[in-house]
């Protein structure tokens, strides 16, 4: 795989908010997230969606790559599964873990920077890579905490997985600001850090301040500091796709839209 | 694009339309026809009812409250958003205040098996071919039978407030005819942009039908928005309005319209 190909502004597609997706202006392609699909059984909104021709990304979150348990094979192929129901381009989850000794976190916790650690990613990895019929792209987490003994920084970490794996990165500027304000991890130099050229696409979403913590909520309006963050990623590479990712507390179609476009701005300022 | 609701009658409110024209079902599908044309809800293809911000605002009845306050953090099925509504305490008060206000009277028994009456009224009019001073007798328990347990919730001020209403806008079209009825050639399900797939999750009470029968109003919007069909043209008064057009139909009063369809918010 050469390249991405352009994408454009996308955003995510949720049962909630299927006739939204449907009828806003300007959505140039929609992620869904594969566990919540059944494979022969597609909603409605999504054929519709690929019936016009929108492409449709799955997007993992239960693959745990980071995990120290072996990687369940049953998801990757449900994965791989759901990406040639829908025809997809290529398929993404995180850089985390989600499950340990029997237990599900229930969240995207961050795994250690350490080489041992990245062993671990990288042959997870290339297991889920050799079961997926499409290309794998890998995704930056907020992280509320920071393991002790890091060897890498968050970008050192992921350049170096790219190269070990050749995965696709999916960066989310939401989780680099959320890094930035909760563990002082600077954004600029992670983009300083990661190969670019392996962009795959990109997801902004809103969050929340509580007390000293910031939450990346996906359940309220992008902040403008989120959206500089994708500027100051702009301003070095046109990225193939920006996505709009809200989970819950969903806002009016008109707030929706404005997002959108709002995003639009910041991407094609740049490629103006 | 559906057109939103236009201003309107104060005095019976379009909740209270749907009361009075089919019992609390048809009010709380009418609250929550409200809550999708203020864009203080949505509905999903699969019929999930889910709040656009979950703040509470726009929400200008109890019921409406009742509603939004369902599907505030996770969404609901709308059989369930209307058939919880209309259960609900909420409901009940609306009742009364309807009562209190002399628009209803406080239902009499109903009997499901009004028809043994029937075969009795039939049996006594036979009888009197022999002995004709029972038809006086017949008429007499007819008479007494349907007075006693007759559907007839509404009083004149009720059927009163009913007459002349129309389907003006989508949200009172939804209070004659619910969301599974049509308005002209339009299914209202598609006012709100619903399919018919899930405006059959709405659960059709006999109940609610019955109650708009004995309702009365003959010949109005109520009579007509209960019967589902049968009376003839739409329930958009003017005979130049056409609400089953097209785009840019229009209903007469007021300026709104029942035509366009889609954006349920």
């Amino acid at each position: 795989m050469a390249g991405i190909k352009d994408l454009g502004v996308g955003i995510g597609w949720r049962s909630e908010i299927d006739l939204t997706v449907e009828r806003l202006p300007g959505v140039d392609f929609v992620e869904v997230v594969a566990e919540n699909l059944h494979v022969g059984h597609l909603p409605e909104s999504v054929t519709l969606l690929l019936e016009r021709g929108v492409p449709v990304l799955p997007h993992a979150v239960s693959l745990s790559l980071g995990g120290a348990d072996p990687v369940d094979l049953h998801r990757v192929e449900h994965l791989g599964a759901v990406a040639e129901a829908v025809g997809a381009p290529m398929v993404s989850d995180h850089v985390c873990f989600v499950r340990a000794g029997g237990l599900d976190s229930g969240h995207l916790m961050p795994v250690p920077r350490t080489r041992d650690s990245l062993d671990v990613l990288v042959a997870n990895v290339k297991l889920a890579q050799a079961n997926l019929p499409v290309p794998l792209a890998l995704e930056n987490v907020a992280a509320l905490l920071e393991w002790p003994d890091g060897e890498l920084s968050e970008g050192q970490f992921l350049a170096e997985l790219v190269e070990r794996t050749d995965c696709w990165l999916l960066v989310d500027v939401a989780n680099l600001y959320a890094n930035a304000r909760n563990i002082g991890t600077d954004p600029e130099r992670f983009l300083d850090e990661i190969p670019l050229e392996r962009l795959a696409y990109v997801h902004v979403a809103g969050g929340e301040q509580h007390g000293d913590i910031y939450h990346d909520t996906h359940a309220h309006a992008v902040l403008p500091e989120v959206l500089e963050v994708l500027d100051e990623l702009c301003s070095r590479v046109a990225p193939p796709g920006v996505l709009l990712e809200r989970d819950d507390n969903y806002p009016s179609d008109t707030e929706i839209a404005s997002e959108l476009a709002a995003i639009r701005a910041v991407v094609d300022k740049h490629r103006a | 694009m559906a057109v939103p609701t236009a201003a309107r009658r104060t005095d019976v409110s379009a909740e209270e339309i749907g009361f009075l024209t089919a019992g609390p079902g048809r009010a709380a599908e009418t609250a929550l026809a409200r809550l999708i044309d203020g864009g203080v809800v949505r509905v999903s293809r699969d019929g999930l009812v889910s709040a656009v911000h979950q703040n509470g605002h726009g929400a200008t009845t109890d019921v409406e409250t009742h509603i939004h306050n369902q599907v505030r953090s996770k969404s609901v099925r709308i059989g369930q958003v209307v058939q919880r509504a209309a259960n609900s305490v909420k409901m009940d008060a609306l009742q009364r205040d309807l009562r209190s206000r002399r628009l209803t009277r406080s239902p009499r028994p109903r009997l499901g098996a009004w028809w043994v009456f029937l075969v009795i009224g039939l049996f006594l009019a036979l009888a009197a071919i022999t002995e004709p001073w029972l038809l006086i007798g017949t008429a007499g328990f007819l008479g007494t039978a349907w007075y006693s347990f007759g559907a007839k919730p509404l009083t004149r001020a009720g059927r009163a407030a009913l007459a002349g209403v129309t389907a003006s806008d989508r949200v009172l079209a939804v209070a004659l005819e619910g969301f599974r009825g049509r308005v002209g050639n339009q299914a209202v399900g598609d006012l709100f942009g619903l399919s018919q797939a899930v405006v059959k999750m709405i659960p059709r009470k006999k109940k609610a039908r019955r109650m708009a029968r004995g309702g009365g109003a003959s010949g109005s919007a109520a009579a007509c928005g209960s019967c589902g069909s049968g009376c003839g043209s739409s329930s958009c008064s003017s005979s130049s309005s056409s609400c089953g057009s097209s785009s840019g139909s229009s209903c007469s009063s007021g300026g709104s319209s029942c035509g366009g369809g889609g954006g349920g918010d």
